[in-house]
């Protein structure tokens, strides 16, 4: 893949993140900011679930411990958010690893329902130790971010901020996706014993994209409690890691447009599908349920399948790919 | 002394209801290879097809139930049809996520058609007291646990001992063998969704007098539902009734002895163990790695 399209993809958001901000009116400022940040973790999420497999309903956990632990170390330690921020992702990076190391010998449905049993666990501890996480009344009052001394109060200002580290975030995953290690990823998907056969260390690969999708995710944490300035526990139940799994299939699985397409859609929707009212999840349930049916590969897929025709001629699977590099 | 045969009887008519979704659940998955995560739904929906019938139509129980279980038959066809046969060829995930989505419609649903106010679903034994070794149990706990045995022993009989249950447990173990030997494969495979919608509306008829019928009751038995599937064995009949009395004793019993709030914590805490230790839990899965 050529340099280029990390860039593209970058500057597409930027620029799409810069002229809305100054077309949209607040309220719509802040839901694009909502999408923004739900996008970082669902780009993370694609790591995970679309290149390595791993289905995980424990995602949410992750943007919580993020949340918290910025909230924590602003409040009760008063540390700038500057540093409180990398400190968070660094510390959730550790935690993903602990947890991935033992739950990613699952596979399938049994990972599915262990991370489930993480999220609803990490849920359970949000709200009952109340000494340190508030308990369900959450942590107020977290400062908001400052760059050189301007502080990022209002919605627009804040959007560009996220629109920044977002775009940053998404060229990062396009380089990712398209070194070694996003193929050896997704030939670890596509088959295991035929990916460790060619050289790949399956385990290494897993926890690698579980714990890339929990830094983004504790990224995606820490801008959502500078944005909100206020998180509870609610936030971050398993509700919401079903989501944003939601998010990355309705935009596409495996693919960074799509994680960014189902991001703003599933956020926006409730807003364009107003005249709903109280039945609009009864909606989104069927909606999800036939894009799975109707469009297997979300949003992104129908531009991709269109591409596939016009070139006339199949990729090389990412497996072939990989093992070329193994055997050179 | 008296404190802990409350507790235990108790316990148990909550692990019944719990054993009942989980062998729900397991039926679902040993037949079609669908993990159910809709099916904390669907005992909610039992709970509020017995709240439709008895407390919005007031018929007497006995018709009532019978109607809330047709309804809910009725609802098994309908989610085989809609989601089990468009999506039975896709990858497991996808089929994961749909249940995932038929499970936010359905509670949407019944928090349109009911509302968010809770609903106190009666007992036919409502009321009533026994009294045990000086302990004083409500005689629906009691009942509950006798129908559930009752319910294991009904099985058994119709998996073990008619035509069509041992149908239903060829094609579970071999889809393209059964249809081979002539066996009626999508009609079986409807009926174990069927049989899961029936006992999951059995479990939710039951659960009602014992909870506050809620909408959003439907997570935390799904849960527990998970829970007792894990610790019991993944596909194993016998594994989600003794997974399901395990997380129902240890709610109850840690509750009241342990700590009110971490309560959950303790049979996740438990299921996780299970999957790093012991994946295939007590009885095992008799094939590995299905999924």
């Amino acid at each position: 893949m050529s340099k280029r399209v990390p860039l593209l993809a970058g500057t597409v958001v930027l620029i799409a993140g810069f002229s809305l901000s100054m077309l949209l009116a607040d309220y719509h400022l802040r839901l694009l900011n909502l999408a923004a940040i739900s996008a970082i973790a669902v780009i993370g999420l694609n790591f995970a679930f679309g290149y390595a497999g791993l289905i995980s309903l424990g995602h949410a956990a992750f943007v919580g411990t993020g949340a918290y632990g910025v909230a924590l170390l602003t409040t009760l330690f008063a540390w700038s958010p500057w540093l409180a921020l990398p400190v968070a992702v660094a510390g959730t990076a550790v935690l993903a690893m602990f947890i991935g190391i033992p739950l990613l010998r699952l596979k399938g449905h049994y990972l599915a329902l262990a991370t489930l049993g993480f999220n609803v666990s990490f849920s359970i501890v949000a709200a009952n130790w109340i000494e340190v996480t508030g308990g369900t009344n959450g942590i107020s009052r977290i400062p908001e971010l400052q760059i050189a001394g301007h502080a990022l109060a209002n919605e627009r200002s804040y959007l560009w901020f996220a629109s920044l580290v977002l775009a940053l975030l998404a060229a990062v995953a396009t380089l990712i996706h398209g070194s070694r290690h996003g193929r050896a990823m997704i030939a670890v998907r596509d088959d295991e014993t035929a990916s460790s056969m060619t050289g790949i260390d399956v385990t290494r690969v897993k926890l690698v994209a579980f714990v890339l999708s929990a830094v983004y995710a504790a990224v995606a944490g820490g801008l959502f409690a500078f944005h909100m300035r206020f998180i509870s526990p609610e936030d971050f139940g398993y509700a919401h890691s079903i989501t944003y799994l939601a998010m990355l299939v309705v935009g596409g699985e495996g693919s960074i447009l799509g994680a960014l397409l189902g991001s703003l859609l599933v956020t926006f929707l409730p807003e364009w599908l107003r005249f709903l009212g109280s039945a609009y999840l009864a909606f989104f349930g069927l909606f999800v349920l036939a894009i799975l049916i109707f469009l297997p590969s979300g949003f992104a897929g129908i531009r991709r399948q269109g591409s596939f025709r016009r070139h006339g001629r199949i990729k090389m699977p990412a497996l072939i790919a990989a093992s070329k590099e193994a055997r050179s | 002394m008296t404190d802990l045969i409350q507790l235990l009887i108790n316990g148990l008519a909550l692990g019944s209801v719990y054993a009942l979704a989980a062998i729900g659940f397991v039926i679902v998955y040993s037949a079609t290879g669908v993990v159910n995560f809709a099916a904390g739904q669907f005992v909610m929906f039992g709970t509020f097809a017995g709240v439709a019938m008895l407390l919005n139509a007031q018929l007497p129980w006995p018709v009532g139930y019978g109607a809330a279980l047709i309804a809910m038959a009725l609802f098994g066809a309908l989610f085989f049809a809609v989601l089990y046969l468009p999506l039975r060829a896709s990858p497991v995930v996808t089929i994961i996520i749909g249940t995932v989505a038929i499970g936010i419609t359905m509670q949407n649903a019944a928090l349109l058609a009911f509302g968010s106010w809770p609903f106190r679903l009666p007992s036919p034994v409502e009321g009533i007291n026994l009294t045990i070794a000086g302990a004083t149990i409500s005689a629906h706990a009691v009942a509950v646990v006798i129908v559930t045995a009752l319910m294991v022993v009904l099985l058994w009989l119709l998996f073990f001992r008619t035509s069509l249950g041992i149908g239903m447990r060829a094609v579970a173990q071999d889809v393209k063998a059964a249809r081979l030997m002539g066996l009626k494969v999508n009609r079986l495979l409807a009926l174990s969704w069927i049989l899961a919608a029936l006992l999951a509306g059995i479990a939710g008829l039951m659960l009602g007098p014992m909870w506050f019928a809620d909408t959003s009751m439907g997570d935390p038995i799904a849960l527990k539902a998970f829970a007792a599937t894990i610790i019991g064995g993944f596909g194993s009949l016998p594994g989600a009734i003794v997974g399901g009395l395990f997380v129902g004793l240890s709610e109850v019993l840690g509750a009241s002895y342990v700590s009110s709030a971490y309560k959950d914590l303790i049979s996740f805490g438990i299921m996780i163990l299970f999957l790093l230790l012991r994946p295939q839990g007590v009885f095992g899965e008799r094939i590995q790695d299905r999924g």
